[in-house]
């Protein structure tokens, strides 16, 4: 059965209000919300190699209407963060269906079928004076001295707008209130941006939480090597704590800022303004 | 816990490249010796070290402004 027919089948079977998927528009596949009343609209449902975290629509949908059922497509990465998700509350997996696509590197394709088909290619000056996209977190701190690791990461976070792109992408930011908005640590409106604490704050949430997908590395205007500060944030973690985040039903044991952390998730409570403003 | 957090944060500090300027000490409120050798031990490891290079970015960020 093709895709198509599938989510058919799912708003027939009424198991689903709404389905994520890409939409054709323009040549440009964009994330779109397929519903009932517009079921012409399939014909244009398509699975592409770019990505957008779906899972973070889904989460917005579901802070406004807790009972909403969803279907997604979902790749690899999308069923490790909607995991995620599960753990912290989020989202609840009974409202949930996936239509589960394998496009992630196997023994048998290097790369994925994704943005990730090709690996990124650095370019020379950043081989010598920052970091090269494919390096590995262990032969990084083997390569590199202190002194030399220093001026790299600094070469990399020196290059950053603080577009929040990073943040806004990324699938398994949820909380109310985020510290990268936090006035005493991050000075709002102003630039440039302060490194390195802007980035080592936002590797340090990303600790134990990161499902690594690498959209924050896609999304970033400046090619700042995000991909391998987390994975590195997220090895120490699992040395540490032995926790692997997306992989089993436990929250994370690591908080930064206390036992209890003050950046609560959001609750999934239904927002009464959100509810008369769409009607459902 | 605070064990491991701050092994968290020196591990992220090393692969930045600030390696060795955090360090955790259990010290007694009885075990006055001790105390003054770790600060006097670390007060002098910074010193061989030099100053962050930090301050000096900041500086000239401050300046540039």
């Amino acid at each position: 059965m093709n895709l198509i027919d599938q989510v058919e089948q799912l708003f027939i079977q009424d198991k689903i209000d709404i389905f994520l998927g890409y939409k054709a528009l323009d040549g440009h596949l964009l994330p779109h919300g397929f519903t009932r009343d517009r079921m012409e609209e399939l014909k244009a449902l398509q699975v592409s190699e770019g990505r957008y975290s779906l899972e973070k629509i889904a989460t917005h949908l579901t802070e406004k209407h807790p009972d909403i059922r969803i279907g997604m497509i979902a790749r690899e990465c999308n069923l490790r963060t909607l995991n995620l998700l599960y753990t912290w509350k989020q989202l609840n997996p009974e409202n949930i269906e996936t239509i589960n696509i394998s496009c992630c590197p196997s023994p048998l394709k290097p790369h994925s079928d994704c943005s990730y088909l090709e690996p990124k290619q650095t370019g020379a000056y950043k081989k010598t004076h920052g970091i090269d996209f494919n390096a590995d977190p262990d032969t990084f701190l083997d390569d590199f001295n202190n002194k030399n690791r220093f001026s790299r990461w600094m070469y990399e976070f020196n290059k950053c707008i603080k577009c929040y792109g990073c943040r806004n992408i990324c699938p398994v930011c949820f909380c109310d209130e985020c510290s990268l908005e936090h006035a005493s640590l991050v000075e709002p409106g102003t630039l440039p941006v302060d490194v390195p604490i802007f980035h080592l704050i936002r590797a340090t949430h990303m600790a134990g939480r990161c499902i690594d997908c690498g959209l924050c590395e896609d999304a970033c205007p400046m090619d700042i090597p995000l991909r391998l500060l987390y994975r590195q944030v997220n090895a120490i973690v699992s040395d540490i704590f032995d926790y692997r985040p997306g992989n089993g039903t436990d929250q994370s044991p690591f908080t930064i800022i206390g036992e209890k952390t003050v950046l609560e998730p959001k609750p999934m409570d239904a927002q009464l303004e959100g509810e008369k403003e769409y009607g459902l | 816990m605070t064990i491991k957090r701050i092994r968290f944060m020196q591990e992220l500090l090393t692969f930045f490249g600030l390696e060795g300027r955090l360090h955790l000490e259990w010290i007694s409120s009885a075990e006055a010796q001790k105390y003054v050798q770790v600060v006097t031990d670390f007060t002098e490891k910074i010193r061989q070290m030099g100053p962050n290079p930090l301050k000096k970015i900041d500086a000239a960020v401050k300046g540039a402004i």
